[in-house]
């Protein structure tokens, strides 16, 4: 039973930190496209669609990329701040990186500064170029990424591996088939073909072509692994008061977040098949005031399709054991019961390192303001559900997020 | 940069073909991985005990494409994790069967600690495992 432990921001308060904008450019291989260039543009159009300039924002987070070092240099030490022009006024610009939970971290962070005062208006950027990097490079650098190198990467382990166990054990405690596994696939594919920014936006998947695709690690297949893709999303938060000062009428606030940190190297979690979500869970619900049942749509990180059925289980949308057949029986699915990571999540709409599950939180923010294209807005959305996963799925972050009308 | 003496004497056990999991002298339980302060009751007086080297195989995987850089002409190889009866868990190496495949394993199984050549721990210094007989 997680402890009671409250938000000390009240809805609607003034100091209650809200997001008022989102951008995004085309994710798949983009070779031509450079990193500095990337983050620029999606920092521009994150600006105007909050109705913003540059000059606005004080405080610039910035999620990491994993292709390059010099990159990384780059950011840490505050390029953003000269490409916008905002040297000489922005008051910080700093990283932010828990793996593929950054983004969930960097709205924690986000949303302590705007509530205590220590920022107004913050920018949050990322962008990944491994859709354009040297594969085997990228291969081994993963295998040295949330895996303790003294320890565990003489057995030779990297990132399909771990897939392969976690869901060799999920599918062991559910009883999942195959088929089953590949359907979780099926459907962020399907969310995918209505994305035009998704690497395969023009492409349809089947079971039967999933199944029939190489093995890479058993039990997964190669269309079960996520392809690696470029990226880049920006979003920006603001107090309550600052929102309303400039007649924004609509934005999203955070209800409550939850977080449990499981282990640190994959041999080290009790349960592959269960991981930290029920805690998470649990810590994230208290402070929300709802549960899953009220949410509209759900966007949780998907590297894997078990990382996914095992997150849905521990957040209470499926059954212990039926999140697989939850997603074959189609309620994920554009018109199911509960859309299901709406841009086509990582499987589909491209694996930008840690900007997957960024890019899941930037789509969730954009239904919550209703902004998506209408072929793939939901109805009415209220409502998110937002999932995170870092390094070897060594935690689980949720973030419950709503639609909040801002008094005139 | 030296490897740490608690990564030292771990891999002299496995290369004199024994699996040793840390033991806390104060409190008495066994740590894995090996720590430099026991996560129980924050004592730095820790020594070894050697596993009985029995278990249960939480997960496992095998690997045929996309081995990191100096381990392609090992694949394929099957990776698992196994529950020690001692209580700890760790990640190994799992031996084919008879046939140079592992389609026999399955979650939960027993499996057993298998001894290596001293070279071999040189090259790949993990444990390996497999299927418990009878």
């Amino acid at each position: 039973m997680a402890e009671e432990w409250k938000l000390h921001v009240a809805p609607g308060a003034a100091n209650d930190p809200v997001f008022v904008g989102v951008g995004e450019i085309p994710t798949g291989k983009f070779p031509e496209r450079g990193f500095i260039q990337a983050l620029t543009k999606v920092a521009l159009l994150a600006l105007k669609d909050a109705g913003m300039v540059p000059r606005d924002i004080d405080t610039i987070l910035l999620i990491p990329n994993l292709h390059g070092a010099a990159d990384q240099a780059d950011l840490v030490f505050s390029r953003m701040v000269e490409e916008l022009g905002i040297h000489g006024t922005c008051k910080s610009s700093y990283m932010v990186h828990s793996g593929g939970s950054t983004s969930d971290n960097a709205v924690r962070s986000a949303h302590g500064l705007i509530a205590t005062g220590h920022a107004q208006n913050v920018l949050v950027l990322q962008c990944e170029r491994w859709g354009s990097a040297d594969l085997n490079e990228m291969i081994t650098m993963l295998s040295k990424n949330g895996i303790p190198g003294e320890w565990e990467l003489p057995t030779g382990i990297q990132f399909n591996a771990i897939g392969a166990m976690i869901t060799r054990r999920y599918m062991h405690a559910s009883g999942s088939t195959a088929a089953e596994m590949a359907s979780v696939c099926v459907t962020l594919r399907n969310w995918a073909n209505l994305n035009e920014n998704a690497m395969f936006y023009h492409k349809p998947l089947t079971v039967e072509q999933i199944l029939a695709s190489r093995m890479v690690a058993d039990p997964l297949h190669s269309y079960e692994c996520p392809p690696m893709a470029d990226g880049a999303c920006a979003f920006v938060m603001t107090s309550t008061e600052n929102a309303k000062k400039r007649g924004i009428s609509n934005a999203v606030r955070v209800a409550g977040s939850g977080g449990c940190v499981s282990h640190y190297c994959l041999s080290q979690e009790k349960d592959q098949a269960v991981l930290g979500w029920p805690l998470a869970a649990e810590r994230a619900w208290n402070q929300s005031g709802w549960g899953p049942q009220d949410a509209d749509i759900a966007e949780i990180y998907d590297s894997y399709a078990a990382v996914t059925t095992i997150g849905i289980e521990g957040i209470g949308i499926a059954e212990k054991g039926e999140g697989a057949r939850w997603f074959a029986e189609g309620n994920g699915n554009p018109g199911g019961k509960l859309p299901m990571n709406t841009n086509g999540g990582l499987l589909s709409a491209g694996h930008t390192g840690v900007g997957g599950g960024t890019a899941l939180l930037v789509e969730g923010i954009r239904q919550l303001l209703h902004r998506a294209p209408s072929k793939r807005q939901v109805e009415d959305c209220q409502r998110a559900i937002i999932g995170g996963s870092g390094g070897s799925y060594m935690d689980a972050q949720i973030l419950l997020l709503e639609r909040t009308k801002l008094g005139a | 940069m030296q490897t740490p003496v608690i990564v030292r004497e771990f891999r002299a056990g496995l290369a004199a073909g024994d699996l040793l999991v840390q033991s806390c002298h104060d409190c008495g339980k066994p740590n894995m991985w090996p720590r430099y302060a026991c996560p129980h009751c924050q004592s730095e007086n820790l020594g070894w005990l050697k596993s009985a080297g029995t278990g249960t195989l939480h997960s496992f995987c095998v690997l045929r494409q996309g081995a990191p850089e100096g381990y392609e002409e090992d694949l394929p190889y099957a990776i698992g994790v196994v529950k020690l009866d001692e209580g700890v868990q760790l990640a190994v190496r799992l031996e084919p069967q008879s046939d140079g495949d592992w389609s026999a394993y399955q979650c939960d199984d027993r499996v057993e600690f298998v001894a290596v050549d001293a070279a071999q721990i040189e090259k790949r210094p993990c444990a390996t495992f497999r299927r418990a007989v009878g």
